[in-house]
Order: structure tokens, then C-alpha cells, then sequence
């Protein structure tokens, strides 16, 4: 992230882009099978792996027309819906550590041991446990779903497992209401302070925290769309892509350096940045403009959701956790044990193209394919935080720069990242070090 | 409950070559009849997110990671590392969980045992599918030293990896999947 900013701390200009080196996702699906590549399109990330294995899977359908039993689609509704709400839950355990005790200058640790705290902890858990298991049935694992597949699903559920995904969405929702409440009266809190603290900073905080005039866009209220749909939710034609180089700043030095902002202060002063080079993703647009996507676009698109800024959109986010049960519920009332989940007739494919998205818990992943002779010549993801790069960019505008992170975190980013194991010998000397992602 | 009293996770991304190794064990592990208090997950890539973080000292009692490790020896070797041989990880925010800081966390309450394989190559950034035959031919190996680790070694699991062995496939792809049509 990248700031531009005035005498006054403000931000001119926010450059917030991807430097994960391209890596090729789409290049490498050309000549798999319609099977292999969604498997593929779920390792490019750590925490998407369902909506990018939904997102694929269905785009394969599209392009070879394939139209999935009842069964399957509320399995796979419910798997969708159970991973969102584990998302959520994981999102508040992101926010939680800008925001304050209400009635205190307390800054919230949810790993803290002391109450109130220890049970809004306990409660986020057992939120992300119960999603978890309900995904796990659904879909075989909880992480990489074994249970999808081009036409469908390997296997419908027991009717016991069925009452037991029940019984969990029913404990879950009085618990979703109440981390929901919680959440609301601590963004609203913090929403009507003056000033925050960051790293001993007092900062003014400004009404118009993390407001933006970029559109929204959001294909379905709960879970995706595709290009089979008698009336699809979402236009290719309405959408392109341009190069990063014409949308972020060029080649600049750092003039502003904070020791004090946490963890580590801010980049040193007299590093060169260049976002203009250095961004390794496309800017996405749809009619001609970076949208937002995410839970706030979702309302805002289906329910008529109207609050603008950083707290209203973290306010969204938590709105969608009863949503998320209740259909869950809904899904599980209309799923028959007992009906087919594959498909009678699965074709080759005639080299359409089709698309599929997904509502993510990050916002609209769309995928697009051609499949031709059961193998794929055409491969692309859209992912939820390429089409949030610019419109966050855009709403750090007018913010002090101290709290930029917190708009970003508003958008629940998921940027690829790498992770290192070193190994040390006793002397603490590091002995090797490999990147394993 | 999620998570059962043994937990086998095996990390790692199969895009980049001999990265999928702890995904292929898992994968290999799923033909074999465990006991019901042994759960194996292939975590991929979000060990942290969707597993470390969320055990339950209550309910599990011992956790067993399988990954890649580079600690100098030949590939296809393998070791057993402790958690305190890794570099405690730092929090900033929750999508900046490194593998080790939640491990941190939770090795006093839970058994932590990591069983890392030498890596013959790793491809990231770039995307390569399928390990290398070093790496193919440690699997039934590395599935014999995590039945030992937890106390597991019965007939029917010793007779099915003697086989794999055997019959091990030097080209088989990690992300290929049957032909399901």
C-alpha cells in the first residue's frame, strides 16, 4: 500500500495493489480436464479454496451446458453458506483489535484469557467450528471439498447427516444473532468516537471514513450466478480489464516515515516504490468503472443496503451472518437424502464459453471457460479482491493515513501470500529456510 | 466435534511440484482404515485458518503435521521436527497467520509432532503439477512413520503400503483426479 499524502496527513492518493508474482493459473489449466482444473483454481489461495472450486466447477457446466440436479445445488448452497460464516467469524477476529471495549479506551485482544472478551471469543469458535462441520459433511472436507464435481456431486447426504447439519445451523443462529448485535454496538461505538489511538497516535476520525462513489456489484443475494441462467446477473460484455500501469502512481520515494505505527513503524524513509510496476494485477472494471464487491454490495444490490464507509461495510458483513443460517435452513428443508446429485447426461463440451461466479465471503468470484472434447482451452479467474483493489484504493481518499489499514480491512482482503519454515539448529542458527507457501 | 483426539494435517500446495507432498499423504492415507480417533485433513494451504486455530486441547491431544522441510539431506528423506524448532511467527492481522504462530500457541496443550520431507524441487512461484519420483517414492514411508507416531500399525495398513510401495508410480499427477463421467 501505497500513500500519497498532504501536509496534514491526509490521503491524496492510494495505491493498494497485489505484488504476488503471476503465477499462471489459467495457462496451466489449458489441456486439463474439466475435472482437474477445479481442483487447481483451489490451490491458488489459502482460505478460498470452496468458492474458487464452486466458482470453476460450475463454470465447466456452463460452457458444457450442464444443468446440476436440485440436490446437488443445495449441497452445494450449503457448503457455500457454511464457509461464509466461518469467514465471518474469522473477520471479526481481524477488526476486533482496531475497535474498543464500548465505554472504555480499551483496544480489543480477542486472545485475551479475561472476560468480556473471553466469551466473545468462545462464541466465535463455536461459530467457526459448527460452519466447519457443516461444511465437512456437505462436502466431504472442510478445506478442499471431495464431494464436487463436474455434474453435480459425488454423493448426497444420510438423512442423519442431514438432521445433524440441522441441528448445528439451529445452534448457530441464536449465536450469529448475538455475535451480530455485539459487532454492530462496537462498530457503532467506534464509528461516534472523535479520535483512535494507533501506536500512540491520536488520530481524528472522520465521518467519512472509508467512502467511495464507485458502484456495486454482486450477482446473486446468497450464492452465484452463471451463464446458463435464464436471465444472468452478470454481463461479459459489461466487463474489461486495463492495465495496472494506467491506474497507480509511478515511480516515488518514501518521504514519511512513522517509527511509532504498529508493528515495526512504516517504511523506512528513501525506499523506492513504483505501484505502477510493481502491481501484478489487472484492474477489473464493469461499465467502465472499479466496483465493489463483497457483503456490503450484496445488500446493497438485493436488499437495498445503503450505508457508505468503512463501518458500514463491516456492519454488512455482520448483517449477512443470520441471513447465512436462515438460508442454510431453508437450503436444508428443501434437500431430499434420497435424490439424485449427478447429472443423467454430462456433455464434452463444445468449446462455449461460460462462466459461473460465486458470492465469496470477499464478494463476487467469477470464473470463465471454454471447454471443447472434455478439455479445457480457455481459463480465467476473476477473484473478489482484484475487483476490490481499486475501489479500496479509491476510498482511502480523504482518510489520515493512519488509519488506511483499517479501511482495507473493511474490505476483508485475501492477497496471496507466501509463508517461509526455517529450520534453526540449536544455536538458533538458521540452517535452511524454503518457501512452502 | 470437528476435530478428533488425533489430528493428521498434511500442508502444502500441489501447484508448486514437491510443495503437494503432505496433500498426496493425505490422499493416499484416505485408503486406509484408521481408527475413529485419528481425523486426516488435507489442510493445503490453510493449516492456520481452518485447523490450528481452531482445535480443542479438550478434544484433541495430538496433532501431526506433514509438509516439506529443507534441512539439507537427500530428497525423499525424512525427519521429525518440534514446534520449537521453528521461529516463533508474529500476529498482525488474521489472514497474516504464518504456520508457526498458532502452533506456538497451542504446542503446550496439544502434542505437536511435524514429520518434514526433503524437498527435491520446489517450483513457486511457478505452477508445476505432480512431485518428483523421489518425493512419490517416500510416500508409503512417510505414511509408515505417522502410524508409528501415533500408535496405529495394523495388518491391513502394513499389507496396503507394502503394495504401494511396490506399485508405486514414478508419474502420477498430485492434482489428477479418476475419470468420473
Amino acid at each position: 500500500m501505497v500513500l500519497k499524502v498532504n501536509d496534514q496527513g491526509i490521503i491524496e492518493t492510494g495505491n493498494w495493489c497485489s505484488i504476488t508474482p503471476v503465477r499462471g493459473v489459467e495457462k496451466l489449466a489449458v489441456g486439463k480436464t474439466p475435472e482437474q482444473v477445479p481442483k487447481i483454481a483451489s490451490r491458488v489461495c489459502g482460505i478460498c479454496p470452496i468458492a474458487h472450486n464452486l466458482a470453476a466447477t460450475e463454470a465447466m457446466e456452463a460452457s458444457i451446458k450442464c444443468e446440476i440436479p436440485k440436490d446437488a445445488l443445495m449441497l452445494r448452497h450449503i457448503l457455500q453458506l457454511a464457509n461464509r460464516c466461518h469467514s465471518i467469524a474469522l473477520h471479526d477476529i481481524l477488526i476486533l483489535p482496531d475497535l474498543y471495549l464500548p465505554g472504555t479506551e480499551t483496544k480489543i485482544n480477542p486472545f485475551t484469557a479475561e472476560e468480556p472478551v473471553r466469551t466473545v471469543a468462545k462464541r466465535i469458535q463455536r461459530l467457526r467450528e459448527i460452519s466447519q462441520t457443516i461444511g465437512q459433511i456437505a462436502a466431504g472436507d472442510c478445506i478442499h471439498p471431495r464431494n464436487t464435481r463436474v455434474g453435480g456431486m459425488y454423493r448426497n447426504v444420510s438423512e442423519q447427516a442431514k438432521t445433524k447439519m440441522y441441528d448445528l445451523a439451529k445452534e448457530a443462529l441464536p449465536l450469529a444473532k448475538a455475535q451480530m448485535d455485539l459487532m454492530i454496538a462496537i462498530l457503532r461505538n467506534y464509528q461516534a468516537r472523535e479520535h483512535v489511538d494507533v501506536g500512540g497516535m491520536k488520530v481524528a476520525l472522520p465521518k467519512t471514513l472509508g467512502y467511495h462513489n464507485q458502484g456495486y456489484l454482486a450477482t446473486h443475494a446468497f450464492y452465484g450466478a452463471s451463464s446458463l441462467d435464464e436471465c444472468p446477473s452478470w454481463d461479459i460484455r459489461r466487463f474489461k480489464e486495463v492495465r495496472p500501469w494506467d491506474w497507480y502512481m509511478g515511480e516515488m520515494e518514501v518521504s514519511l516515515e512513522e517509527p511509532r505505527y504498529p508493528i515495526g513503524g512504516t517504511t523506512k524513509m528513501g525506499t523506492k516504490v513504483n505501484p505502477q510496476m510493481e502491481a501484478c494485477t489487472g484492474i477489473p472494471m464493469y461499465d467502465g468503472q472499479p466496483v465493489e464487491v463483497g457483503p456490503r454490495a450484496r445488500l446493497a444490490v438485493y436488499k437495498g443496503y445503503d450505508e457508505k464507509g468503512t463501518v458500514g461495510q463491516n456492519i454488512a458483513r455482520e448483517m449477512e451472518y443470520t441471513d447465512c443460517f436462515y438460508e442454510m435452513i431453508d437450503c436444508l428443508d428443501e434437500l431430499n437424502p434420497a435424490g439424485k446429485v449427478v447429472a443423467d447426461y454430462i456433455p464434452d463440451g463444445d468449446g462455449s464459453l461460460g462462466w459461473a461466479s460465486n458470492e465469496a465471503p470477499r464478494g463476487t468470484d467469477v470464473h470463465i471457460t471454454r471447454v471443447k472434447d472434455w478439455k479445457v482451452q480457455y481459463f480465467s479467474m476473476l477473484v473478489p479482491t482484484t475487483w476490490n483493489f481499486a475501489t479500496c484504493s479509491a476510498a482511502l481518499q480523504g482518510a489520515p493515513w493512519q488509519l488506511a489499514e483499517v479501511i482495507m480491512r473493511g474490505y476483508d482482503p485475501c492477497v496471496s501470500c507466501a509463508t517461509h519454515m526455517i529450520v534453526v539448529d540449536e544455536d538458533n542458527k538458521v540452517i535452511a529456510q524454503k518457501l512452502i507457501q | 466435534m470437528l476435530y478428533s483426539e488425533i489430528v493428521i494435517a498434511g500442508c502444502g500446495n500441489p501447484l508448486f511440484a514437491d510443495d503437494g507432498f503432505g496433500p498426496a499423504v493425505i490422499e493416499e492415507m484416505q485408503n486406509l482404515q484408521l481408527p475413529d480417533n485419528v481425523s486426516i485433513t488435507d489442510a493445503g494451504l490453510g493449516g492456520p485458518h481452518f485447523i490450528f486455530t481452531l482445535l480443542d486441547p479438550e478434544v484433541t491431544k495430538k496433532l501431526i503435521i506433514v509438509d516439506i522441510a529443507d534441512f539439507g539431506a537427500e530428497p525423499g528423506s525424512i525427519t521429525k521436527l518440534r514446534v520449537e524448532d521453528l521461529p516463533p511467527g508474529a500476529y498482525r492481522d488474521a489472514h497474516s497467520w504464518d504456520l508457526t504462530e498458532p502452533l506456538q500457541r497451542i504446542k503446550d496443550q496439544i502434542e505437536v509432532t511435524i514429520i518434514g520431507v526433503q524437498p527435491a524441487r520446489v517450483t513457486a512461484p511457478e505452477f508445476e503439477l505432480g512431485l518428483s519420483d523421489e518425493l512419490q517414492r517416500a510416500i508409503p514411508k512417510t505414511i509408515r512413520v505417522i502410524l508409528e507416531t501415533i500408535g496405529v500399525e495394523n495388518e491391513f495398513s502394513r499389507e496396503y503400503l507394502r503394495k504401494e510401495e511396490r506399485q508405486r508410480s514414478s508419474t502420477a499427477e498430485t492434482c489428477g483426479c479418476p475419470e468420473t463421467r
